[in-house]
C-alpha cells in the first residue's frame, strides 16, 4: 500500500521541539492500537519514561482502511485516558499510514524510543508484507524500539463498519451507470475522435465517481470502463483480441492510472471530510466553552450543554447527576423511555464503575442509550446519557473522542458551577456569622438594660421594705412592669425576625379589613400611646385584603412603636390608606424631627439605629416590617413629610376576588333569622 | 366560700408567683404540676375555674381539656405564650372557655377568672334578665332594640344575632368558628371574611371610634370578644 504523510497537524500537542528543555530530546512515544493488551503497553511506556526521566507521548493513528469496532474504540479511548493519567500526553494522528504519520511525529517531536506491539502473524504473511515495527525500524534508525510480545493483534483492514448493504448496491450502481453513461456518449463521439481522447472521457468518468463514491465503486469503475473500452473501442471491435499488441500497452496505461486516480482522489476526499469534520468539532468545542462559560446556573447551564450535544450529535441527550444521597437522578434534558428502570440500571452502573457503558458497548449493549462518566477530576459527578436518533449510525472513533471532549466540557462546567456555589455558601455562612455577632452584641445591650433596671427596682423594693415610701414602692414596681414588657416585645421581635429570615414563617392569608388590623395594633400599643393623638383616614370602602393579618398588625405595632419612640409626646401619628391602581397604599406618618437625608433606606437594615436619641430597640423593627410587607408581594419606603416630621409607606397587592363589603351571606341567613332573636339570649 | 382554682402549670416559677398573687384577691389555689396530677385534683377537689399551661410535661393539653370536658363543665382558661394562634384556636374549640397570653398581668387574670365565674354564676341566677347594660350599650331583648347612650341603633337582623352570641359570652374569647356556628350554622364555619365584615358594620354601628373599639374587642387571629365590666 503507498502511504502519504499526512498527519493531521492541529491535533498535534502544542510544545514545540525547540521549546523544550533537553529532556525532551529523549521522548518516548507508545504506539497504541484497538487490542486489549494496549494496556499493557501504556503502563510499560510510562514506566520506561518515568525511569528515563523523559516526557512520553501515546500515539494512536486513525487511517481510512481502519475501522476498529465501537468495543475496538472503547478500548482506545480508554487506553487514552489511562495514559492521560499516567501521565503521558495523548494524541490522535489521521494519516493513510500509520507508518508515515508515527515517523512523521517521531521526527517532529524529537522521539527517541518507541514502544510498541510485536503483531504475532502467520509465517506465511510475513513473506508478503512486512510488520509495522520493521517497517519503523528500517526507516528510523537512530530511535530505540521496545517490542512488547504479547497479545497483540493485526489491525482487521476488513472489518469494514456494517454499512448498509443498500447503500453498498447502490453506490456499486451508481458507478456501473456511470460507465454505462460514459460508454454512451464515446459510442456517440466514436467517428469523431481518436482513440487516445476517447480514453480521456473514460478517465474523466472515474474521476467524477472517485469524487463522489468511495473507493471501492470507483475501482469498480477503473476496472469495468477499462474492459468495456477493450471490448467496444479497441480493434477488434465487440471483442477482447487486440488487433495490436500497442493496444495492450494502451489499456495498461489507462488501467494503472485510473486506479491511480480513484485512489487519489478518494483520499484527497478523506482529508479533505477530515479537515472539515476537525473544523466542525473545534468549532463546536469553542461554542461550547463560549456559552458554557457565560452561563452562571446549573439550571441554565444544563439544557445549554444538552442542546448543543443533542444537535451535534442529533440524538436525545441527558444529563444525571446524583443527589445528596448519591442516587441518580435525571438533572436535565429528555425525559427516559418507558424502560426507565433498566436505562437508570445502566447509568448507575456507569456512574458507578465510570466507564462507557450501554448501546454499542459491550457492557449492558441492550440499553437504548450511550452512557458516559462526566469527570471533571478524579471524582465522577454524573452521567450524560445520548440516545442516537438513527439506532444503527454507530459512533465513530473521531466521533466518540469529540464526545468525550465536549463531556469533560460540559463537566467543567457543572464542576466550577459547584465550586462557585461552594463559594457562595461559604460568603453566606460568613455574613451570617457577622449578623449573628451583631445580633449577639445588640442584643446583649439591649437586654441587659431592663434587666439592669428591673433587678435594681426589685432589690431596691426588697431592701426599702420598711425605708421606702408607697409612692416610690408604686414607681418602682411600675417600672418593673414597664421593662418586662419592654422585654416581652424585644423578644418577640427577635424572633419573629429569625423566624422571617429562616423562610419558617409562612404566610397565613386570609381576607381582612385593614380597618380591624389597625384597630388590633393600636390596642396593644395602648400604654405607650397614652394620650398622643393618633388620627385615622381610611376610606370606608377599602376592600379586603388577603393577609397575614398577625404579620401586617406587626408591620403596625413597629411602625407606630417607631414613631413613639423618635418623635417628642404629644406629637400626633397619622394612619392613612388609599387605593390606587390594584394596589393599596398606607402610610405611618410623624411629627417629628424626620429623618437624616440619605437614611431613608438605611433605616430598614438590620440593627441600623438613627441617632442617639436615648431611644432603645435592637434597630429590628423597620426590618421586619420590609421582610413582612415584601413576603406579602408589597414594597416599603420611608421619607419627610413636607412640613416636618417622617412618613412610612408600603403598599399591598388588592387580589382579585374580595369578598365585597356590602354583600352577605344571603344563602346563609335563610333558615336562621327566623328564629326568635331571645332564642340566642 | 372563696372560689377555688386548680392552677395545672409545670413551671414552678410561674406557680410561686400565683401563688404570691392569687390568695391575696379571695382565691384558693390548688396546683399540679403534671397534666395527670391536673385530672385527679379536678376530679377530688373540685374547683370553680381551672388555668391551664398548655407546655405539661406529660401530655397535651388539648387533652386535658378534652378528658376533663367529658364529666365537668368547669371553666378552663388556657394559659399559652405568644404565636401560637392555632393551638389557642384548638383548644378553645375543644372546650376551653378562654386563653391568656404569657406574659400576663395579675390584672388581666383576675379580670378573666372573675368573667368566667360570673358566666357560671349567670347561667342559675341572672336567666331572666332582659335589659343588657355595658358602659353606653344597652340592649332590651324583650322589644329586640339597642341603644347607644339615648339613642337607638337598627342592626339587621344578622347583627343583632351576632351581638346577643357575643353579649352571651360576655368577657370571654369567641372562636370565629364558634361565632359563625351559632349565628349561621354548622355549615358556615369556615366563611371567616364575612363575619369579619358584619363585625366591621357592626363596629361601625355601636362604636365611637371603630378603629379603637371599646366593645367588640378584636382577639388576633382567634376570634372576638365582647368586653367584661
Amino acid at each position: 500500500m503507498d502511504n502519504q504523510p499526512s498527519a493531521d497537524a492541529a491535533r498535534r500537542p502544542s510544545p514545540r521541539p525547540e521549546a523544550q528543555p533537553p529532556e525532551a530530546h529523549g521522548r518516548l512515544l507508545a504506539c497504541l492500537d484497538s487490542s486489549p493488551a494496549a494496556g499493557q503497553l501504556v503502563r510499560t511506556a510510562a514506566r520506561l519514561a518515568e525511569a528515563a526521566r523523559v516526557e512520553w507521548f501515546a500515539v494512536y493513528v486513525e487511517t481510512p482502511d481502519d475501522h476498529p469496532t465501537l468495543e475496538g474504540q472503547e478500548r482506545i479511548a480508554k487506553t487514552l485516558r489511562l495514559a492521560a493519567q499516567l501521565g503521558g500526553q495523548t494524541v490522535m494522528l489521521s494519516g493513510f499510514s500509520r507508518r508515515d504519520a508515527i515517523l512523521d511525529f517521531v521526527r517532529e517531536q524529537g522521539v527517541a524510543k518507541i514502544v510498541l506491539g510485536q503483531v504475532s502473524r502467520p509465517v506465511w504473511r510475513r513473506w508478503f508484507s512486512v510488520s509495522l515495527a520493521d517497517q519503523l525500524r528500517r526507516r528510523a534508525k537512530d530511535v530505540d524500539f521496545y517490542l512488547m510480545a504479547a497479545g497483540f493483534q493485526e489491525p482487521h483492514p476488513r472489518s469494514v463498519p456494517r454499512r448498509d448493504a443498500w447503500l453498498l448496491v447502490r453506490d456499486y450502481g451508481l458507478a456501473a451507470t456511470g460507465v454505462g453513461l460514459c460508454t454512451g456518449l464515446a459510442m456517440i463521439l466514436f467517428p469523431y475522435l481518436a482513440l487516445t481522447n476517447l480514453v480521456m472521457i473514460y478517465l474523466l468518468t472515474v474521476v467524477l465517481i472517485a469524487a463522489v463514491l468511495d473507493q471501492g465503486p470507483s475501482i469498480l469503475a477503473s476496472l469495468v470502463g477499462v474492459a468495456v473500452f477493450a471490448y467496444c473501442f479497441v480493434p477488434q471491435y465487440y471483442s477482447f483480441s487486440l488487433a495490436n499488441t500497442e493496444y495492450a500497452i494502451t489499456l495498461a496505461v489507462m488501467l494503472i492510472v485510473s486506479i491511480l486516480i480513484s485512489r487519489l482522489t478518494s483520499r484527497i476526499r478523506y482529508q479533505a471530510s477530515a479537515a472539515s469534520q476537525q473544523e466542525r468539532q473545534t468549532a463546536a468545542l469553542y461554542d461550547m466553552s463560549r456559552n458554557l462559560t457565560t452561563k452562571l446556573s446549573l439550571a441554565e447551564l444544563l439544557p445549554e450543554a444538552i442542546e448543543q450535544i443533542s444537535r451535534t450529535f442529533d440524538s436525545q441527550v441527558a444529563i444525571l447527576m446524583p443527589d445528596g444521597a448519591g442516587k441518580l437522578h435525571l438533572s436535565a434534558g429528555k425525559a427516559f423511555p418507558d424502560d426507565y428502570g433498566s436505562e437508570m440500571l445502566v447509568a448507575n452502573w456507569v456512574y458507578r464503575y465510570g466507564h462507557f457503558a450501554g448501546l454499542g458497548t459491550k457492557t449492558l449493549p441492550k440499553a437504548r442509550g450511550f452512557y458516559l462518566p462526566l469527570r471533571p477530576s478524579q471524582e465522577l459527578i454524573g452521567v450524560l446519557r445520548l440516545e442516537p436518533a438513527h439506532p444503527h449510525k454507530m459512533i465513530a472513533l473521531r466521533s466518540l473522542r469529540f464526545l468525550e471532549a465536549l463531556a469533560s466540557q460540559v463537566a467543567l462546567a457543572i464542576e466550577r458551577e459547584h465550586l462557585h456555589q461552594q463559594t457562595h455558601q461559604t460568603q453566606v455562612q460568613i455574613e451570617a456569622e457577622r449578623l449573628r455577632n451583631a445580633l449577639l452584641s445588640s442584643v446583649s445591650h439591649d437586654l441587659r438594660t431592663p434587666l439592669t433596671v428591673i433587678a435594681g427596682s426589685a432589690s431596691s423594693l426588697l431592701e426599702g421594705e420598711n425605708s421606702l415610701d408607697s409612692s416610690t414602692k408604686a414607681e418602682l414596681t411600675q417600672t418593673i412592669y414597664d421593662e418586662a414588657n419592654r422585654l416581652d416585645r424585644l423578644v418577640h421581635n427577635l424572633l419573629e425576625m429569625s423566624r422571617l429570615q429562616s423562610g419558617q414563617t409562612k404566610l397565613n392569608r386570609e381576607w381582612h379589613v385593614m380597618e380591624e388590623v389597625v384597630g388590633c395594633a393600636l390596642a396593644q400599643l395602648e400604654p405607650q400611646l397614652q394620650d398622643r393623638p393618633v388620627v385615622i383616614q381610611l376610606p370606608a370602602d377599602l376592600p379586603l385584603v388577603r393577609i397575614d393579618a398577625l404579620l401586617m398588625e406587626r408591620v403596625f405595632i413597629n411602625l407606630l412603636e417607631n414613631a413613639i419612640k423618635y418623635t417628642p409626646e404629644q406629637t400626633p401619628v397619622t394612619i392613612s390608606g388609599w387605593i390606587t391602581q390594584q394596589e393599596l397604599l398606607l402610610e405611618v406618618a410623624d411629627r417629628g424631627p424626620g429623618l437624616v437625608p440619605g437614611d431613608e433606606e438605611l433605616v430598614f437594615e438590620k440593627f441600623y439605629q438613627a441617632g442617639s436619641g436615648g431611644a432603645r430597640g435592637v434597630g429590628l423593627g423597620l426590618t421586619i416590617c420590609r421582610s413582612i410587607i415584601e413576603a406579602h408581594g408589597g414594597h416599603i419606603w420611608a421619607a419627610n413629610r413636607p412640613g416636618g416630621g417622617a412618613t412610612f409607606r408600603f403598599t399591598l397587592p388588592l387580589d382579585e376576588g374580595a369578598p365585597l363589603l356590602d354583600k352577605t351571606l344571603p344563602e346563609l341567613q335563610k333558615g336562621h333569622l327566623d328564629e326568635s332573636p331571645r332564642a340566642a339570649h | 366560700m372563696n372560689p377555688r382554682v386548680l392552677l395545672i402549670e409545670d413551671d414552678p416559677r410561674i406557680r410561686r408567683f400565683l401563688r404570691a398573687s392569687l390568695p391575696t384577691q379571695g382565691y384558693e389555689l390548688l396546683e399540679a404540676g403534671t397534666g395527670h396530677e391536673g385530672l385527679s385534683l379536678a376530679a377530688s377537689q373540685v374547683p370553680d375555674i381551672i388555668l391551664l399551661d398548655l407546655g405539661l410535661p406529660d401530655m397535651e393539653g388539648i387533652e386535658v381539656i378534652r378528658r376533663l370536658r367529658e364529666w365537668s363543665q368547669t371553666p378552663i382558661i388556657i394559659l399559652s405564650a405568644r404565636g401560637q394562634e392555632r393551638d389557642k384556636v384548638v383548644n378553645l374549640d375543644a372546650g376551653a372557655d378562654d386563653y391568656l397570653t404569657k406574659p400576663f398581668g395579675v390584672g388581666e387574670l383576675l379580670a378573666r377568672i372573675r368573667a368566667a365565674l360570673r358566666r357560671t354564676g349567670a347561667g342559675e341566677e341572672d336567666k331572666g334578665a332582659d335589659i343588657f347594660t355595658l358602659d353606653k350599650l344597652r340592649v332590651d331583648f324583650d322589644r329586640r332594640q339597642v341603644f347607644r347612650g339615648e339613642v337607638e341603633i337598627h342592626l339587621t337582623p344578622i347583627e343583632y344575632k351576632l351581638l346577643s352570641v357575643l353579649i352571651r359570652h360576655q368577657g370571654k374569647v369567641v372562636t370565629h368558628r364558634q361565632l359563625l356556628k351559632e349565628v349561621w350554622g354548622p355549615s358556615s364555619m369556615e366563611q371567616h371574611p364575612y363575619l369579619r365584615i358584619f363585625i366591621l358594620n357592626l363596629r361601625r354601628k355601636l362604636e365611637d371610634d371603630p378603629t379603637r373599639p371599646h366593645y367588640l374587642i378584636t382577639e388576633p387571629g382567634v376570634g372576638y370578644r365582647l368586653r367584661g365590666e
